[in-house]
């Protein structure tokens, strides 16, 4: 019967519980303790599990929440559990998570290239990439978060390509074929002529701009 | 110390057969000696441009599955006594060589010649991938085209995938007027994008196709431009300083002429 009421999913993101919205809350928690019993054990400890809040009042959250710490495992109550099937929303959740709220808590990395990067070539990273060298025509750079090519850049740039819009690109010389920054795309004018000042493109009022810098 | 060099392009058309064919020759008329292998099986052409295609016995599929030593299949040039030719299959297909077989080849080849020149097929594919295999140095020919200059560039990427290093350019089919009227790549577009070595710079010239359907390289005669330019290429490659030739700028004349059409 438990199997019915309450059952475990994955949803690319985490785990979540799905509840049977018509039983009520004392034969729900009897079915969640059956289920957790049953299968706690293929969890590892502090796996984090979200359902939806609807309908719970705080004691009921609380005690639920009591169930799953006594195995370890961590019950959150989340919107996200309602939205799993809608792709959109679910990318925002993970802009996100990427990028807490205090800008300095944020986890910076970067992947650092010290080489040409030549056409056909793809080098992706969920965090900033720093690339010595040039990127050539054909090639691709797609970053989590921005991207600084110290010499010149023709190929196609994506920065903050998993939604962030505070991404930017820059380069000793600027002249790719796109630039596409979190879910924009600019495209370069058909005919380019070469600066020879660095150039940094970013988003200012839903579009990409390019000022040059100094540096 | 022996050298083995692939010339390679990835787009096709650009004259890498060309190259082989008069660095080869380039080579031995300094006296080396040289073996010139064509692993463009199925396509195979560098025995036309040496005129040695009536002298073929055996080829390279023969050696490789060891049906004949590789001594029996490599074709001497009429003319310059240290220059051999190692013919492929044109029956057989790409698929008939594995890198494996190429460098075993190279290997008993490095014992007895200075330098084994692999002309390698077009494409990054199985043929490409076994022609660079033994190779220590990369020639790769290019034409001051967008196209060639991007093929290039994926084939210097595969290269250094493959470990490759020493990888050297090879601007083939200038056509002096043109990039002087801003038609055309210049060399410093070329090196922007590409970013290695240049060692060769060769014009556009009417002797090179009048030299391959005579099967003789264009090198041989040596007044054509395209020939001193290869022959400079041969200079460099015995490692001598030679600086790149200027290309003669349009006269009086010629313009005169080409405004009346003639």
């Amino acid at each position: 019967m438990s199997d019915n009421v309450v059952k475990f999913k994955g949803n690319g993101t985490g785990l979540i519980m799905l509840l049977d919205q018509n039983t009520p809350y004392p034969k729900l928690e009897a079915a969640i303790k059956a289920r957790l019993a049953e299968n706690a054990k293929s969890f590892p400890a502090g796996t984090v599990i979200k359902t939806s809040p609807n309908g719970f009042g705080q004691k009921a959250q609380a005690a639920m929440m009591a169930i799953f710490d006594e195995y370890s495992l961590k019950l959150e109550f989340s919107d996200e559990a309602l939205v799993r099937n809608a792709p959109a929303a679910r990318s925002e959740h993970r802009a996100h998570r990427d990028m807490p709220a205090g800008r300095d808590e944020r986890v910076e990395e970067m992947l650092v290239i010290n080489r040409t990067v030549r056409g056909g070539e793809e080098i992706s990273s969920k965090s900033s990439v720093l690339i010595c060298g040039n990127v050539n025509p054909g090639a691709q750079i797609i970053a989590g978060g921005s991207i600084d090519i110290r010499g010149t850049c023709r190929g196609v740039v994506h920065a903050g390509a998993f939604g962030d819009t505070e991404a930017f690109v820059i380069a000793d010389n600027l002249m790719p074929v796109q630039i596409r920054i979190a879910d924009l795309i600019a495209r370069s004018p058909d005919n380019m002529e070469k600066r020879d000042k660095a150039e940094r493109a970013f988003i200012k009022d839903g579009q990409i701009v390019i000022e040059s810098i100094e540096r | 110390m022996s050298q083995v060099i692939v010339v390679t392009s990835g787009k096709g058309g650009v004259g890498k057969t060309t190259t082989t064919a008069n660095i080869g020759v380039g080579l031995a008329m300094r006296g080396k000696s040289v073996v010139l292998i064509d692993t463009d099986t199925g396509l195979r052409n560098l025995d036309l441009l040496l005129g040695l295609e009536n002298r073929i016995m055996y080829d390279l599929v023969d050696v490789t599955e060891g049906r004949v030593p590789y001594k029996k299949a490599l074709v001497r040039h009429k003319k310059f006594e240290t220059l051999f030719l190692l013919p492929t299959s044109q029956v057989k297909d790409k698929s008939s060589i594995n890198p494996a077989q190429l460098i075993v080849l190279c290997n008993e080849l490095r014992k007895e010649y200075d330098y084994i020149i692999i002309d390698c097929p077009a494409g990054i594919e199985q043929g490409f991938q076994t022609a660079i295999a033994a190779a220590d140095t990369a020639l790769v020919v290019t034409m001051p085209e967008i196209s060639a200059v991007r093929d290039a560039d994926k084939i210097i990427g595969e290269l250094g995938r493959a470990d490759k290093d020493n990888i050297k350019l090879i601007v083939n089919r200038i056509r002096p007027q043109m990039v002087e009227k801003g038609d055309m790549l210049d060399m410093n577009d070329i090196n922007d994008i590409l970013s290695i070595s240049c060692i060769g710079q060769v014009p556009d010239d009417e002797m090179v196709v009048t030299a391959t359907n005579k099967g003789e390289p264009v090198i041989v005669s040596g007044s054509s431009l395209a020939g001193k330019a290869y022959t400079n290429i041969v200079g460099r490659i015995c490692g001598e300083e030679i600086p790149f030739m200027e290309f003669p700028k349009e006269g009086f004349f010629a313009r005169l002429k080409r405004a009346f059409g003639m």
